[in-house]
Parts: C-alpha cells; structure tokens; sequence
C-alpha cells in the first residue's frame, strides 16, 4: 500500500511538476548535472557506497560535471525514469523493456551490473512439484520478473501447456511474507531475495526453482536516457564515462570484500553485512568490466533477451497499441537488431564497459 | 373569591395524604427530596421535601420561576427521573419507570416526526395491544380501522382537518403540533395527563386558544392533569388547584419547597373576567414565587 | 463583467455567469491535460503517461470490450457487443469489485444494529462504546498480518478490512445520532405503551434512518479506499487490482477510464442512496 500510494503521488507529481522541472533544471546549467535513481537490491546497494564513499564526486569531478543518486522504491524509480524527472535509472532487463522501452523513451543500458543467480525463487509447501502447481494458488508479484521465473520454470520442467491453469494472485512484496506464511492454504510463493531468506526461516517450505537455473536473462542494468546520452554538448557521454568508472571502483572493492563497501552496501538496505553476504552469493556480480562488456558482446544475450521481450508481449506488457513483438526492438553491442529497424526502444551498449576494461576512462 | 386571597397557606400539604379524600389519590407525593453531587463532597439540592396528593379529576398547576425544579418533580411522576428520598406513587403503586399510567405532552419534540398525524394517533393503542408480531394477526386489520376512525373523530374534536391527517409533523405550525399531542395522548385515556411548559413555545394567540381548548377538554372528561408553567397568568386560568414551588429568598442553597398551595374557582381566572382581582392575586402568587414567604430550615431540619 | 466581485458575500452572478463558472475549472483541467498530453507526444509519439485521445479510447475500447488478459475466453468473430461486454475487463472486475463492496455494506447492518444499542441502552453503552472509541483510533491498514492470520488472503480479508476500516466511525456517528434523538421522544413513546423493541426499532431507530443513509453516503469513499488498498495487496480481479497490473507497465491508458468509472460508480451509489433516502423518508429535514 505504501509503495503504491508512494508511486501514484510521485505520478501524480510528476505530472504536475512537468513543467517545473523542466525551468528548474535549465536554471544553474552552469555544471552540468545527472540524476541517478536507484532503489534497494543488492546489486544496486553499491551506488549507496559509490556515493558516501566520495568515489562518485571524484569520477564527477574528473569530468567537470555533477551526479546526483537518489533512492528511489523501485516503482517509484521507474515512473520518474519514464516521466523524465532522473537521467539514469537501475532496472532489470525486462523492466528496461517494459517500462521506459514500450512507452517509447529510447533508452541506453550502459552498464550490465549482474544477473539474478538464485536470487528469485519458486518457494512450496508440502513438497509440490511443478506438475502440481496448475490449480494452486500462487502468490506473486504479477508482471515482475518473479511471473517471469515462474512461467520458465514450467517451462523448462515440461508444464508449457498447463501455463494458462496457474491461478495467480498479485500480491504486494510488502505483505507478501506474511501473508504467505499465515496461510498454510496457499502452497506456493514466488519471490525475491531477501523475502526468500525469511520464508525459508520455515523449514516446511522449500525451493523448487530459483533463478540460478535460468542464469543471465534475469539482468541487473544501468539505463540512461539515449537523449541524455547524445547530447550535443557531449555531458552525456562524460556522465556515462563517470559514473561507469565509479561503478567498477566501487564493485571492485566490493568484490574484494573491502569492509566498508560491504558495511555501506549492506545498510543501504537495512541488512545486516551477514545477510547481504548471503545476497551477493546468489547475486552473479560482473565484478570486472571485462567479464561484462564480454557477456554485452557475447552471442548469449541476444537469446536471454528474446525470452524476455516475448514474454512481455505476451502478456501484454508492451502495452494495449503494441500488435507486434517487434514494434519494441532492442540493438546490441555489434549492431544487430532484434525487431524492426524504424523502432528501436532499447540499446545494449559497451562502450563504457569496455572503456573501463582497457582503463580509458 | 376573597377568602381565596385571606387565606392562601389553607392547605396544609403535610396533612392532606393522610385525610381521607372523597375522590381517590392519583397522584401522591410523599416527602420527595431530590439533589444531585456536585463534586466531590457537595450536593446540590433541587427539591427538599415534597409532599403532594392529587385528586382524581384535578387540573393542579405547578407555578414556579425557572429552575425551582417544577419539570423535574414533573419528570418524577412520569418515572423518568427518581428521587433522592420520598416516595411517588400513579393510581395507588410506585413509579419505577416511564409507563402508560401518564400521559406526556412535553414543550418540544411532542410528535414523532417520521409519522404522520394519524399515523402519530394511532401508536398508542396500537401498540399497547398489539406487539410488533402481533400484527400478523387478522383481528389487527380491524382493529386498526376502529383506532383510526377514533383518532379522526379526536381529531376533529382538537379542531383540526381530516386533511391533516395525512399530514408529517413538520407540516404543521407549532399551535396544530401541540394540538395533535394532546389528543394523542387522550387517545390512551391516561389517569394522568402531564404536560410540561406545553404551551410555551407558542405565540400568544395561539396559545390562549389552546388555553380554551384544553380546558374544555378538561371539563368534557375531567382527566387529572399536572401542568407546569412559570406563566402565572396561564395557571390562574387553566388551573383548578395552583402549586407554587420556591426556593427560599433567604437561603438559596436549599432546596424548592411548596410555597403556596391553593384552590382555584374552576371557572379560570382571567384578567378580563376578573379583572383588578385578577391582578392582585398575581401580584401575590409572584411574592411567593420569589420564596419571600418561605422560612429556612431549623438545625434539626424540621420546617418552621 | 461590469461588476467582478469574487470577494463580495453578497455578489448575484446571473444565471449564466454561474454555470460557465462551475464548467470554468472542469475546461482548465482538461486543457491543461491535453497541453501536457501534446507536449510530451509531440516529444515522445509513444508517451504512456499522459495519453493521448487515441490511446485513451483504444485503452477504452480494450477495457470494455476485450477480455482480460488472464481469462481463456476469446471472443466469436461474431459476437455481440453486449456478449463481448458481458466477458470484458471491466465487466469483470467491476463484478468482483461490486461484489466485495455489497457484502460490506451488508456487513455494516449489524454494526448499525450495534450502535443503536450502544446509543440507546446503557448496558450496552457501557460495555462498547468505549472499546469502539479506541478501536476506532486503530489504523485498520497495519492489522493486515493479523488480518491474514484470521481470514486467509482471499475474498474475506479484503471485506474485512472494509468493515473494520469503517465500522468504528460509523457506530460512533450512529449511537451519536441516537443519543441525539430527543429525550422527550423516548419518554413518550414508553407512555404510549411500547416495549423497549417498539422504542429502539419503531421510534428510534426509524427517526435516525436517514442520517443513518447519509453517515453511509459519506463513508462509501473510505470504504472504496479500503477495497483499493485490500485489491492492491493480494488480489486476482478487481478493479484495483487491475490498476495496480497496468501500474507496472504504466498502461495509464486503461487507468485512467478505470479511475472514472469508479468516480462514476461511487457518484451513482450515492446517488441512489440520496434518492432512497428522499423517497423512504419524505419527512426527513436535514
């Protein structure tokens, strides 16, 4: 309730605030400055240490600019994307898609962060299986990634057929532990990381999928606006190079487990460094740029994104005018391009990632 | 006419419960006390020692300026308030609580504003005979056209329309209203009538009709009536017996008393039928109205 | 325009003047909405957001005459418009939506009922009203967890978290009105003969009625609110419940009608409250 009450405000606001905004913005453009939204995961806490840390002002500073990062409820973080209030955004692939994409704000993923590696999971009572769940009532977050695993899931254990029998209820992450774990009646959950943690503290649930089975199409982006990006006056392109360069600081420090950026990065969400530990396990980082700009490259993500955009076609994300799965169209690093030519809405780009791999930034 | 003047105090309240009357008690009053704590430790007295007997047939006033506690001693009878001490008894049993023994015509809020006029006449009988399951029952169809047929004929009797009948309350002036609930409560054909301040809120016009009326209602089946007014004019005409109650100018933290007592010509005084005799006994009522007559207690609380 | 006075307590705007000033804001609303709408199109063709006539009448149009998403039916080339509307998105969310709605309001009966009493009897008074004035302090939205422990995450948590939303606020304004009823009206009705039914049921509870009516009138909105917040936790179907899916990829286009109707059925239930209030108790004077 809160989160929704929170997002409808922040649209309502942003609609009224539209022009606002944008006379705001114009008026101390002496440094240029970018707005970087990002909400609690912990693929996405970092940006919280990227910031108190003093890495961020410090790429900033090297490109004359000033960056802004804002924590946002991921919603929230969205419609303020889409309403052009914040220049970057964190999201995964598929809202990247179905959000920013499908409304038709051309935008740029400049960063692939990670991929879900167990993050999200398919949590049961009483030992079900996949051949049991039609019929069940399954609690959910619907049109989220978390109905994305579900849905391969059962696919990739052979249910395909039995898809349309799954009863799904859109429940909200905010009471969804609850909720599930006071009703022995509802058998299955799907969910995510650290809701997960809590429900499996009940040793009668357990997990039949989760999102390790189905590595890299669950993806963790940085996405900024293209507009943003190509801006005549080249700030984009600083901005990119910028944040891209605090970012691998800061994800190697993470990864080398430096104590205060897993302190940071753990409070950012309120955990505990032990439980956010745990979520970085099932979290695939890509700690180096090369490990990321050579799976932006790779031939892989070309397949995890058609998964994806067929999805959200299918169940009507791109929205009510979009007749084809086409009519959204994605182009990779190489420039190839998934969907019609004249639409392209989503582009996966490695510049900086590769910049920051060969230390060019 | 003059001895009425020469000897106002005739009556000595104390006394009357325990002469044998001609027409039985409907009212008795015995030693009522009333008074409400007021704080930790004080207590406000409103009405200290009461004693009254009311007649069959009585048209008895109760007189007295505001707040000398006239409604409340009103309200006792009716059973909606009880005495601190003392005893009140209706037709020869204790009141406990509000039953039909009485009668009630209050100032305001008589009717029950989501009926209509017949509607408002009827609900006595109908419901002292009939519980709401009762209803169901044949007999009740008939019934019901024999206690409207009634109530038309109280009706017209108050002077007013058979159109009115359909009538809501709210329809009605104020003078038609009060009309309406003293004829819905003859309809039950209570011992006792009580009315409290009935006619107060009306314009003076109608209000000396209503006067008229009610006494010729009076009159035509001589119920017992208790009413209370502070309008002395109103009780010398209505009244066969006037009770003053006062508090007494010397001492104002007791409580009211009966200050007067006094039989009234059952012709109903009036200024213009009485004229300079008329005035002078309101002149005296209103002395004993202000409590100059009354004594204060004794230390040992007997009355002087 | 001779004479503009707004501040003038005792200004007569001619009939005209009136009526163009009760539309004047409905126009700057709308206006403002189609400035903001062509803007951002003019920048952004497929701008969800804020859209478009187009778009709101292709949302419109798939909102009441295309099933929804999750539902098997698909339509016969040849069906009927009404056959179409009978299995649309609205249709059916408008029908659990209702449903919830009604059993609540019917739930409210018995808390009336109760409130009479507490107004009325002093037993009852003394045992309840002072419980109900705490528990009406109580923010019904944070007793969820306890609300699923006790009626499970369907139909029935949704319905209670109506009636407990509401129901303080209503029993307090009831036994209020019943208080208020006049004493006097009491007092007669006991000479008159009645038993304590005729007098809480036939003499005052009657008289309460219509504020009874408008108390439920004034509440409809918190009760909606509560359905929206029940839908929007854990639903399958539902008119919030599809405000919140279109959410998620901003289908504002779908919302947007759908915020209507609901505007538009709350203003007829009112409505016809008013209405039945009007008919049922000619001589109520507010």
């Amino acid at each position: 309730m809160k989160a929704t009450n929170v997002r409808f405000l922040s649209l309502i606001g942003s609609l009224l605030l539209l022009q606002g905004f944008a006379v705001t913005a114009n008026a101390h453009a002496d440094v240029p400055t970018f707005t970087v939204g990002w909400s609690v995961y912990a693929g996405w806490n970092p940006y919280f240490y990227m910031q108190k840390s003093g890495i961020l002002k410090k790429w900033a500073d090297k490109y004359a600019i000033a960056i802004k990062v804002q924590r946002f409820d991921y919603a929230a973080s969205l419609d303020s994307f889409v309403a052009k209030n914040i220049d970057a955004c964190t999201m995964t692939n598929m809202e990247a898609l179905d959000m920013p994409a499908a409304a038709g704000v051309d935008s740029t993923a400049i960063i692939i962060g990670d991929y879900s590696n167990g993050n999200d999971a398919i949590l049961v009572r009483n030992g079900l299986t996949f051949d049991k769940l039609p019929g069940q009532r399954i609690m959910l977050v619907q049109k989220t990634v978390s109905e994305y695993l579900l849905e391969r899931g059962m696919v990739l254990n052979g249910q395909q057929a039995q898809l349309s029998k799954l009863r799904l209820i859109n429940t909200s992450d905010s009471d969804i532990v609850p909720a599930f774990l006071n009703n022995t009646s509802n058998p299955v959950v799907v969910t995510w990381k650290p809701l997960v943690s809590q429900i499996l503290a009940d040793k009668s649930i357990h997990s039949i999928f989760d999102s390790s089975k189905i590595p890299a199409e669950i993806l963790d982006l940085l996405v900024v606006r293209t507009e943003v990006l190509n801006r005549p006056d080249g700030s984009g392109v600083k901005f990119a190079k910028a944040i891209s360069g605090a970012w691998y600081e800061t994800v190697q420090q993470l990864a080398a487990g430096q104590p205060q950026a897993l302190k940071y990065s753990a409070a950012a969400s309120g955990d505990s460094v032990d439980s956010y530990k745990e979520q970085l396990k099932t979290t695939a980082l890509f700690a180096t740029p090369k490990s990321a700009s050579e799976f932006a490259t790779g031939p892989a993500i070309k397949q995890k994104m058609d998964l994806v955009r067929q999805f959200c076609y299918a169940h009507g994300l791109l929205g009510q005018g979009i007749k084809s799965v086409d009519d959204v169209a994605i182009t990779y690093p190489d420039g190839s391009i998934q969907g019609r030519k004249d639409r392209v809405r989503l582009r996966f780009n490695a510049t900086y990632m590769q910049a920051a791999q060969q230390g060019k930034l | 006419m003059v001895s009425i003047l020469s000897a106002p105090q005739a009556r000595p309240h104390a006394a009357a419960s325990s002469s044998e009357s001609p027409s039985p008690t409907a009212v008795q009053i015995q030693n009522v006390s009333v008074s409400y704590p007021i704080g930790k430790k004080a207590r406000r007295t409103i009405l200290e020692d009461i004693s009254i007997d009311i007649q069959q047939g009585e048209f008895v006033v109760l007189l007295g300026e505001t707040g000398c506690g006239k409604s409340t001693l009103l309200r006792m009878i009716l059973g909606q308030e009880h005495p601190t001490q003392g005893h009140i008894a209706v037709s020869g049993s204790a009141v406990q609580r509000v039953d039909s023994r009485c009668g009630y015509v209050p100032q305001k809020y008589s009717l029950f504003p989501d009926r209509t006029v017949l509607e408002n006449l009827a609900m006595g009988p109908e419901t002292s005979h009939y519980h709401i399951l009762g209803r169901l029952k044949p007999s009740f169809r008939t019934f019901r056209k024999q206690v409207h047929a009634e109530a038309l004929n109280q009706l017209r009797h108050m002077g007013l329309q058979q159109s009115d009948a359909g009538k809501y309350p709210h329809q009605l002036s104020g003078g038609m209203q009060q009309r309406v609930a003293i004829a819905q409560a003859l309809m039950m054909k209570s011992r006792v009538l009580l009315m409290d301040e009935a006619f107060s809120a009306l314009d003076p016009a109608t209000r000396s009709s209503l006067q008229r009326l009610l006494r010729t209602v009076w009159s035509e089946t001589r119920p017992t009536v208790v009413f209370v007014t502070h309008n002395t004019a109103e009780a010398l005409y209505l009244g066969t017996r006037l009770i003053v109650l006062a508090r007494s100018s010397h001492a104002d933290h007791c409580g009211s008393r009966v200050a007067l007592d006094m039989q009234l010509p059952a012709s109903g005084m009036s200024l213009r039928n009485n004229g300079q005799e008329f005035l002078d006994l309101v002149d005296h009522i209103e002395q004993f109205s202000r409590g100059d007559h009354l004594t204060t207690p004794s230390p040992d609380g007997e009355i002087r | 325009m001779a004479n503009f006075s707004p501040f003038d307590i005792q200004a007569r705007p001619n009939r005209l003047l009136s009526q163009s000033l009760s539309v004047l804001l409905f126009v700057i609303c709308i206006g403002l909405y189609m400035q903001t709408s062509i803007s951002r199109h003019r920048e952004n063709s497929e701008d969800r957001v804020v859209p478009n006539a187009r778009q709101l009448a292709a949302g419109i149009h798939a909102s009441v005459f295309e099933p929804a998403e999750e539902d098997d039916y698909i339509p016969a080339d040849n069906a009927s418009r009404w056959e179409r509307l009978h299995h649309s998105m609205i249709w059916k969310d408008t029908v659990s939506s209702g449903r919830r709605f009604f059993i609540s309001l019917l739930l409210l009966i018995p808390a009336i009922l109760l409130a009479l009493h507490i107004g009325l009897f002093p037993w009852f008074g003394a045992g309840f009203l002072r419980f109900v004035l705490f528990f009406d302090k109580i923010v019904a939205l944070s007793l969820l967890p306890i609300l699923f422990i006790v009626f499970g995450i369907d139909e029935w948590s949704k319905i209670a978290l109506i009636v407990i939303g509401v129901a303080p606020t209503i029993i307090l304004d009831v036994s209020q009105m019943v208080r208020a009823v006049p004493q006097e009206q009491i007092v007669k009705a006991f000479t008159l003969d009645a038993n304590n039914f005729d007098v809480a049921y036939r003499v005052v509870f009657r008289q309460v009625m219509p504020q009874v009516i408008n108390s439920l009138r004034l509440n409809l909105k918190p009760m909606m609110l509560f359905l929206f917040a029940g839908e929007m936790i854990a639903a399958s179907d539902g008119l919030a419940y599809r405000i919140a899916i279109m959410r998620r990829h901003m289908g504002m286009d779908v919302i947007l009608p759908y915020v209507l109707w609901v505007a538009f059925l709350l203003f007829l239930i009112d409505l016809s409250l008013r209405v039945l209030n009007r008919r049922m108790h000619p001589w109520f004077q507010s």
